[in-house]
């Protein structure tokens, strides 16, 4: 497909689809609507700011979010559809925009488990009411609180109905490993509905959450943001030696925002290691690299920036296949977005198509371009 | 060299000992377990290790999420080193029946252990 010239001189050079967009409500307020009821006064009353997320411990000086992304009424960025369309889905000509929301993710690390199931549902309906019909390019991510795992399959399969939702987001925050027995109806009921299960980085250390290392919590965001990848290693090699990919052969797992350069080296250990130590969980009988390999997806975003630009693909080709396992991402309206034409320069040629939207079509099986609005 | 070779007295192996021989320009782990005899390339076809060192066992078999099912006792060679699990009559690891280590048919004939080898493709990787 030849360039095509893009308002402010962007050029794209591919269809594009983007795999993680945060869009977000001003305050937890904009949910009553789609709120239980038994639940107002959790929102209305019992807290000063009416946030009633757990929050991280760290926060750094420049803040969480894009300079830029403010929408014009002083609202949080991404809580304005046409802030966000101007500057993401129209300026990058965006074929499919995910949308992965925001910090609702972190109910699952809540204490109170009803009350964290009704935000999630809330949600839910917000997101299929109040974005989803804005715009033909979105496409929702349904959030769960993992507390009653029953419930969040159950969740699972009302919501998971609704044509515009593509998968389940779950925190890589989390008090064990998702191939925990307690996570199996979650991992059962997306396999089921045939929606791939997402694991986002957030919600580690947070509120009744481990701490976010294994060496605790550091003092400052610039390690605990470094650090991230661990939690997605973490829940990798859980599914893998629980055998939820021998369990549930359609299951597909999406990892948002884990970096991708890390993947050669825990799949050499953990192949070498089930090599060596198989005995223990002999339910896995496939090595685990190719598990991972017909089983996982990796969104770019943070795309590692190694000096010379040769050695990302040095990396990255040691995993077999990885072509095929990669989804493009922005992260749009975090500091640390990925710019389409600065990813797709660092991607070999050979596999911008399919990194950039063929995977993540036919991972979420979308249909073709659909018409630019008018 | 020819088939057969005799490696050793037979009544120098009794049942639950191990030896180490010299057979088809190759060394050899001996092994008698509960009569029956065995003869494995003595290395592991991973890092080398010395294979007539490994504990004789038998290990979880493939199975369902969660399945402990014990079986192949007395079967199984597990190596010293870094524990890959071999079948003892066929050569083949545990993990990938495409991995194996190099085996011999083991027999006593006129009071001596003699070896024989197997067609390369009953008892080598493919």
């Amino acid at each position: 497909m030849p360039g095509r010239l893009r308002p402010r001189g962007v050029t794209i050079l591919a269809a594009l689809i983007d795999c993680d967009v945060h869009q977000n409500f001003n305050s937890l307020r904009d949910l009553l609507p789609w709120l239980d009821p038994a639940f107002h006064d959790y929102v209305e009353v019992g807290g000063y700011t009416g946030f009633q997320l757990p929050n991280y411990p760290w926060v750094h000086p420049s803040g969480f979010l894009m300079g830029d992304a403010v929408p014009e009424d002083g609202g949080v960025p991404g809580s304005d559809y046409e802030t966000l369309r101007e500057q993401l889905l129209d300026r990058f000509d965006v074929e499919y925009a995910i949308l992965t929301g925001e910090d609702i993710l972190n109910v699952s690390a809540m204490a109170h488990p009803q009350f964290a199931a009704a935000l999630a549902s809330a949600y839910n309906r917000w997101l299929c009411e109040a974005w989803l019909p804005l715009d033909p390019r979105l496409r929702g991510s349904l959030v769960v609180a993992t507390q009653d795992a029953e419930r969040a399959a159950q969740e699972i399969r009302e919501v998971g109905a609704h044509p515009g939702i593509v998968q389940v987001l779950l925190p890589c925050g989390a008090r064990s490993g998702y191939g925990d027995p307690h996570y199996g109806p979650i991992f059962d009921a997306a396999a089921e509905m045939g929606l791939p299960v997402a694991l986002h980085v957030g919600a580690e250390g947070l509120a009744t959450n481990p701490p976010p290392t294994a060496t605790g919590y550091p003092a400052y965001y610039v390690e605990w943001h470094t650090l991230l990848p661990g939690a997605a290693m973490s829940h990798l090699v859980s599914l893998v030696c629980h055998g939820v990919f021998e369990r549930l052969p359609e299951l597909r797992l999406v990892v948002i925002e884990a970096g991708v350069a890390w993947l050669p080296a825990i799949l050499w250990r953990l192949d070498a290691n089930w090599k060596s130590l198989r005995t223990e969980t002999p339910w896995v009988k496939r090595l685990p690299s190719e598990q991972v390999r017909e089983h996982v997806r990796f969104t770019t975003q943070p795309l590692e920036q190694p000096r010379r630009k040769s050695s990302l693909q040095a990396v990255l080709e040691a995993v077999d296949g990885i072509e095929g396992m990669l989804l493009f991402a922005t992260d749009y309206p975090h500091w640390d977005f990925d710019a389409p034409k600065i990813v797709t320069a660092r991607l070999p040629e050979a596999w911008r198509e399919r990194v950039l939207s063929e995977n993540a079509r036919s991972l979420y099986r979308l249909p073709a371009r659909v018409p630019e609005p008018v | 060299m020819t088939d057969p070779v005799a490696v050793l007295p037979a009544a120098e192996l009794p049942p639950g000992a191990r030896a180490t021989v010299e057979a088809f320009g190759t060394e050899v782990a001996l092994f008698n377990v509960d009569g029956a005899l065995f003869a494995v390339a003595n290395a592991c076809p991973h890092y080398g290790g010395p294979l007539c060192h490994g504990r004789i066992a038998g290990t979880r078999l493939p199975g369902e999420p969660y399945e402990h099912r014990y079986g192949r006792e007395g079967r199984v060679l597990v190596c010293p080193w870094h524990g890959w699990e071999f079948d003892l009559e066929t050569g083949r690891a545990i993990f990938d029946e495409d991995v194996s280590v190099r085996v011999f048919d083991a027999a006593v004939e006129d009071g001596s252990i003699v070896l024989r080898r197997r067609a390369r493709a009953e008892s080598e990787a493919r």
